[in-house]
């Protein structure tokens, strides 16, 4: 402006003194404006640099903090999740030999052939037949004893028997008195009937003592056959109570053996649904701790772009310094960078906003791709 | 005789998870941290079944699955890939490479336990 005004002062006046003086004036002022222009570009240049510099050395400082905490803390969650993964390993092994023990178990309780229930039934079946032979011992003394009763009237027969011989004797003996007494009537022509008579009542008197002795045997055989029943009966009216005690007894003894069995059966259907239940719940503990691999991938993508901002800083810098072209930082190619690295579909679709980041966490796939 | 597996992943609490897993079923479980690793760990034992993560550190799953397949005595062994990944350009990957299946993380452990069955040599 103040060149102008010089060139200006010499073209409208001329060569005069003062039209010099007042040129010269002007071009001073002009050259001290150049020069004062030129100093203020070059410091804003500075001014620039230092901030396009500085821009760099923000991200050279901040990313490899941040990058920092995002490896410590992913690596942290790895060291705790694996050892918490371990020690449930550890668990889930005591678990699987619990539920192989409690299997056994159960064989030992509900195997067909040697299970306890086998046994308590082959043991309950085995009992009933020893009762049963007891019972028909039983039925058989009781036979024997209505036999023995039998007897009774034989004896009544023998004793009736014995009456009638010696009531035979007694008439036998009074027709030999007969005899005698007609024989002595007769004289001597009847001393011969007389010996016979005599002899005769000596057969009469042999019959009595024969009779006699007969009905004293016959008692004592009635004597020791009453007291034979006697005995029967009271020892199987024993044995009959001690069968019917035996019979309470092992009953007694079959139902406590069949409330273990029927506990141990129960404990057993129930330690089996427990082992499924646990096999269910482990099976789920398993999905969730693979959340850890999902989001140490995540966190690995992130602090990967993060260690890329300065990158992008300094290729700023770089435009600026060999082109004088002073560009924002250009996101693109960093969310790009970042795109690319995804591995898995949750992370498109936060990428593109759809899903919240608190969303639940994904669902185990249910398809499997064979080749 | 337990059959045995190797688990190749870069994250340690879930080489365990799949650990519990196939233990519970009566396999031997093998691990590796990567496939570089995993590769030294195959010489000299004898694997019915190897499970990859596909992105790992030192050498990722379909490389690794590779190299496995130049290996004379597990040129036949089947590789279940086991990753976050779903994109089809990488399941392709991993089917060029010589897996057999490919699964993706979270897993059902039933299911994954369904996928060893159905592959794993007698």
């Amino acid at each position: 402006m103040a060149l102008l005004g010089a060139v200006a002062a010499f073209t409208v006046a001329g060569l005069s003194w003062s039209a010099a003086t007042a040129a010269a004036v002007l071009l001073a002022i002009g050259i001290a404006m150049a020069w004062h222009g030129h100093r203020q570009h070059r410091a804003l240049l500075r001014l620039l640099a230092g901030y396009v510099s500085g821009h760099e050395h923000f991200g050279e400082a901040v990313a490899p903090v941040w990058s920092g905490h995002i490896e410590a803390s992913r690596a942290q969650m790895e060291s705790a999740v694996a050892s918490l993964a371990g020690r449930f390993s550890g668990i889930v092994q005591k678990l699987d030999q619990a539920v192989q023990a409690s299997g056994a178990s159960s064989r030992s309780v509900e195997d067909a052939d040697s299970g306890i229930v086998a046994v308590f039934s082959k043991s309950e079946n085995a009992l009933g037949s020893v009762m049963q032979s007891l019972q028909q011992a039983m039925s058989s003394k009781a036979e024997m004893l209505a036999q023995v009763q039998e007897l009774n009237r034989f004896i009544e027969e023998l004793q009736q028997m014995a009456a009638d011989v010696a009531k035979i004797a007694q008439q036998t003996n009074l027709l030999a008195i007969n005899a005698a007494i007609e024989a002595a009537h007769a004289g001597e022509t009847g001393r011969g009937f007389a010996v016979l008579a005599q002899e005769v009542r000596k057969l009469s008197a042999m019959s009595g003592d024969t009779g006699r002795r007969i009905a004293e045997k016959v008692s004592v055989i009635n004597a020791a056959i009453v007291a034979a029943r006697h005995s029967a009966e009271a020892a199987t009216q024993r044995e009959g109570e001690t069968v019917l005690e035996s019979r309470d007894a092992i009953g007694a003894v079959l139902d406590d053996f069949r409330g273990v069995t029927d506990a141990l059966v129960a404990a057993s259907e129930q330690l089996k649904q427990e082992s499924i239940g646990i096999k269910s719940e482990v099976s789920e503990a398993l999905v969730q701790l693979q959340f850890q691999d999902r989001v140490s991938q995540i966190m690995n993508h992130v602090k990967a772009n993060i260690e890329g901002l300065p990158e992008v800083l300094q290729q700023q810098r770089l435009q600026f310094e060999q082109q004088g072209a002073l560009q924002p930082p250009q996101s693109q190619a960093l969310l790009k960078a970042l795109q690319d690295s995804y591995a898995m579909a949750e992370e498109h679709a936060l990428h593109h906003g759809k899903s919240a980041p608190h969303a639940a966490a994904p669902q185990p796939a249910e398809e499997v791709t064979f080749f | 005789m337990a059959k045995t597996i190797m688990v190749v992943d870069d994250s340690a609490s879930l080489r365990q998870v799949v650990g519990i897993a196939l233990k519970g079923a009566g396999y031997d479980v093998l691990e590796g941290g990567d496939g570089k690793q995993a590769l030294q760990q195959l010489k000299g034992q004898r694997v019915h079944l190897i499970i990859s993560d596909v992105n790992m550190p030192n050498m990722d799953g379909i490389s690794f699955v590779k190299a496995v397949k130049q290996l004379p005595a597990y040129k036949f062994t089947p590789i279940v890939m086991l990753t976050t990944e779903s994109a089809d350009e990488k399941k392709r990957a991993g089917q060029e490479a010589g897996a057999k299946a490919w699964m993706t993380k979270p897993f059902r452990p039933e299911q994954l336990l369904g996928v060893v069955q159905k592959l794993v040599l007698p």
